[in-house]
Parts: structure tokens; C-alpha cells; sequence
């Protein structure tokens, strides 16, 4: 993994380039991630450990759990990343005015291996969205692996 | 913020309106950014709340697939034998110039065209018949994936047995092939799609499924073919693309036609894609 913040060879950056810095996966935290069934109108902080974490309960299945918000009971489901793959939460860089030809950057702000899948009523099971969408990758490399190439 | 998922990469490439692809450094290989999204949904993350409740996929994707809708612009446009840089060019879009980097390309170009070697350099031209035979290597391959990955292909996508009854008895070998067609009919123009259809001796849709199937009713009737394809919202407000040239040129066209988000909300593709085919 290269990541060390400088240009590539070749063209220069152009329009619509945003540079991800790998640089800034060393110094990367873990951080849980929950996908909330819900719409929260806000980006900033939250007391999640103060009032979501500690009300987590274990469910029957092994990554299936329970937890109580706002009144609304919600069943969740622990989902692994697909093999092969990290998760990246990532922050762009403060842009207070860009060029047209300026370069963005964005930062790894922290990585997670699993996520917490939340349903209202039922554990998030195969047929939701989340779970199929993680077999994306499997059916992408069947689109995207070469083609064998022909015995000479 | 974003969370995203993605192997080794760092470097995202924003094509105008039409798609969002991720190089490596040294841009040996490139990614196609696809976004999860369903209504409704937000994160927690550490401390944080994030209103956003997309997750972003970033796979390797196969840059021959991106080099073909220029050699069939070229195709159509100077219809001769020329260098690759001759054919990868956009006036509106210079970093297309980055394909050339990606070592696949060379390696894997021969499989789309004809190539003439002048000296020491080599000119190519887009061969109809060989991009048949390629992508139909794509489909197979595809059909393989799906199969060994018990992916739903009959028309119940969306059932609630998605897992547990895996397939039903009625999938054929040609629901399969209809499948994967579907999902590669995503990188290329319509027209090369319906010929690839032809090719791989695909009827038409049977339309009697369509009717007596009541879920299969339901869901074309109530879901417009693009009504979960967010690329409005994510190419004007997230990433902030509003600066970026809307003119575009042919080739970007035929990318926009082939991937108009570029993002689409991964989940259209587990369902039915029978519509391409009609």
C-alpha cells in the first residue's frame, strides 16, 4: 500500500480528482458503526456510549442482538465486511473555497471490520438489502476477474 | 464523512455526473464506487451521528470495460487502425489518460480488437466479433459466480426466502445467463447489449412470467425502472460536484448511459433484470 500522499506518475490532477490518503490509515482508530433504521436529521457527536452501547443485549443467534432507543425496540445483527475488504469511515479536508482544478483530499477517520445492522421489528436476516448488498463484491469479481486467456 | 469499503486504493476519480471510479497509486488497478442506500437509514459512528446512511462498495472493476466505449466512439468516428492514446482521448475529461496505465489494458486489449503492428508500434481497431466472444467469456464467468454463490436470478428476488430456499426448482440455465447479461449490460452501450443478448441466443423475456407472477407484477409496476437509483442527490449535494463541467463528452455519454450514478444503490442489482433484456 502505497498512500504516501504524492501525486502518481502521469497525468496531473484534473478536474473531479479527490485524493483518498492512505497515510492516515496508520493513525486510524476503530470505531463501532450501527445503520440505524431510522432518519437522524444531524451530523456531529453523540452520547452513543452513554446511552445506546450500554443497552445492547444479546440476542438468541450468536450475532444477533437487541437494544432499546427512543422507545422503539430494535433487533440487530452483527455483519461482517466481505473477506478481502476493510471498512473506512473518511472526512474530507476542510475546503473553504476550491479551484475548479484544485485537488480534494480525504482522510481515513477511523476503520471497522463488522457492523451493527439494525431492524424495528426483526433481525436483519438474507433477504435485506444490507446483507445482500455484502455479497456485491463476490458477484462483481465474476463481471470484472479477466477472461482465461486462449490456449496459443 | 463517509463510510466506505475498499481494498488497497487512493485515489478517486470523479467523472462528471457519470461515475465515480477509485485508481491505486500508480493507477494499476482501478475501483467503481457503488453506493448501498435505503431509504431511512443513518449511522452511529464512535460518537458520532452521520445523517448519511449510504455505505460505499469499492470493487475492482475491469478497465477494458471503460477502454471499449472509446474504441467503439472510435470506432464509429475514424473507423481505422490507431495508437491507444489516439483512442482514449476526451477533451472534457484528460484524466481518461490514466486507463493507459493500468497494466490490464494491455494485456487484455487484444480480446476487443484488431491489432496492426507498423514497426515497433502496435494500432488497434475495435473488433465487433471478438468483443462478442468476450463478453460472452464475461457472462460465463458470471453465471459461475452466481451459482456458486446461490444468488436469486428467478424473478422472486426480493422474496423472503432469499436464503433459506435458495433456488426454486424453475431456475434454468438461461434464467442464469439472463442474470449475468443484466448485470454486464451495465458497462456497455444499449446497442452492444441488445447484440450481446442475440448472441448468447437469449428470447425474449417470457412474458407470460411477468403476468402471472403477482410479485413480479407488483414490483414493475410499482417500482419505476431507476426509483432506487439515488445518483441525483449523490453527484449534486455529497460530493460536492457541483463545480465539475456538465458538458460531457460522447465517450463520458456512453459511461453515463452504461452507469448513470455510478453509484446506483447496489440493491438494483438483486433486482430482476429482466428488464434489460426486454
Amino acid at each position: 500500500m502505497a498512500g504516501d500522499g504524492s501525486a502518481g506518475p502521469g497525468p496531473g490532477p484534473g478536474p473531479g480528482l479527490v485524493r483518498l490518503d492512505l497515510g492516515s490509515l496508520r493513525g486510524a482508530s476503530r470505531a463501532p458503526v450501527h445503520l440505524l433504521p431510522c432518519v437522524v436529521e444531524h451530523d456531529g457527536s453523540a452520547a452513543v456510549d452513554r446511552y445506546f452501547t450500554p443497552a445492547i443485549r444479546p440476542q438468541g443467534g450468536r450475532s444477533e442482538k437487541a437494544v432499546s432507543f427512543r422507545g422503539r425496540s430494535l433487533q440487530g445483527q452483527e455483519v461482517p465486511v466481505p473477506q478481502g475488504y476493510v471498512g473506512l469511515v473518511l472526512k474530507e479536508d476542510a475546503q473553504p473555497c476550491l479551484e475548479e482544478e484544485e485537488e480534494r483530499t480525504v482522510r481515513v477517520k477511523s476503520v471497522f471490520t463488522e457492523l451493527t445492522a439494525w431492524n424495528l421489528e426483526q433481525a436483519p436476516s438474507g433477504d435485506d438489502g444490507i446483507l445482500m448488498a455484502m455479497s456485491w463484491p463476490k458477484i462483481s469479481e465474476g463481471l470484472h476477474a479477466p477472461v482465461p486467456e486462449e490456449e496459443p | 464523512e463517509q463510510t466506505l469499503q475498499g481494498q488497497n486504493a487512493d485515489k478517486f476519480l470523479c467523472a462528471g455526473d457519470a461515475a465515480l471510479y477509485l485508481f491505486n497509486s500508480g493507477a494499476q488497478q482501478l475501483f467503481e464506487v457503488k453506493a448501498f442506500h435505503e431509504e431511512y437509514h443513518s449511522w452511529f459512528i464512535g460518537q458520532a451521528v452521520q445523517h448519511d446512511g449510504r455505505l460505499l462498495f469499492a470493487t475492482p472493476v475491469d478497465p477494458l470495460f471503460l477502454v471499449l466505449l472509446y474504441l467503439l466512439k472510435a470506432e464509429k468516428e475514424q473507423g481505422k487502425f490507431q495508437a491507444l492514446d489516439q483512442v482514449v482521448v476526451d477533451s472534457e475529461f484528460s484524466a481518461c489518460k490514466i486507463l493507459l496505465q493500468c497494466a490490464r489494458v494491455v494485456q487484455s486489449i487484444h480480446h476487443v480488437t484488431e491489432e496492426k503492428e507498423i514497426g515497433s508500434k502496435v494500432y488497434y481497431k475495435y473488433s465487433h466479433d471478438k468483443t462478442l466472444m468476450w463478453l460472452k467469456k464475461k457472462v460465463n464467468q458470471t453465471v459461475k459466480v452466481l451459482k456458486s454463490n446461490d444468488v436469486c436470478v428467478g424473478g422472486r428476488v426480493q422474496s423472503a426466502t432469499f436464503i433459506s430456499s435458495k433456488q426454486s426448482t424453475t431456475v434454468t440455465e438461461e434464467d442464469y445467463i439472463r442474470y449475468a447479461h443484466g448485470l454486464i449490460s451495465e458497462y456497455i452501450p444499449e446497442e452492444l447489449s441488445a447484440e450481446l443478448s442475440k448472441y448468447l441466443h437469449l428470447g425474449l423475456v417470457r412474458a407470460s412470467n411477468f403476468i402471472t407472477l403477482p410479485l413480479q407484477k407488483r414490483k414493475l409496476s410499482e417500482a419505476p425502472l431507476e426509483a432506487d437509483e439515488d445518483y441525483s442527490k449523490f453527484n449534486s449535494s455529497d460530493m460536492k460536484n457541483k463545480k465539475t463541467n456538465r458538458k460531457m463528452s460522447a465517450a463520458q455519454k456512453a459511461l453515463a448511459k452504461v452507469d448513470k450514478s455510478g453509484m446506483k444503490n447496489i440493491s438494483s442489482f438483486f433486482t430482476s433484470k429482466a428488464k434489460a433484456t426486454k
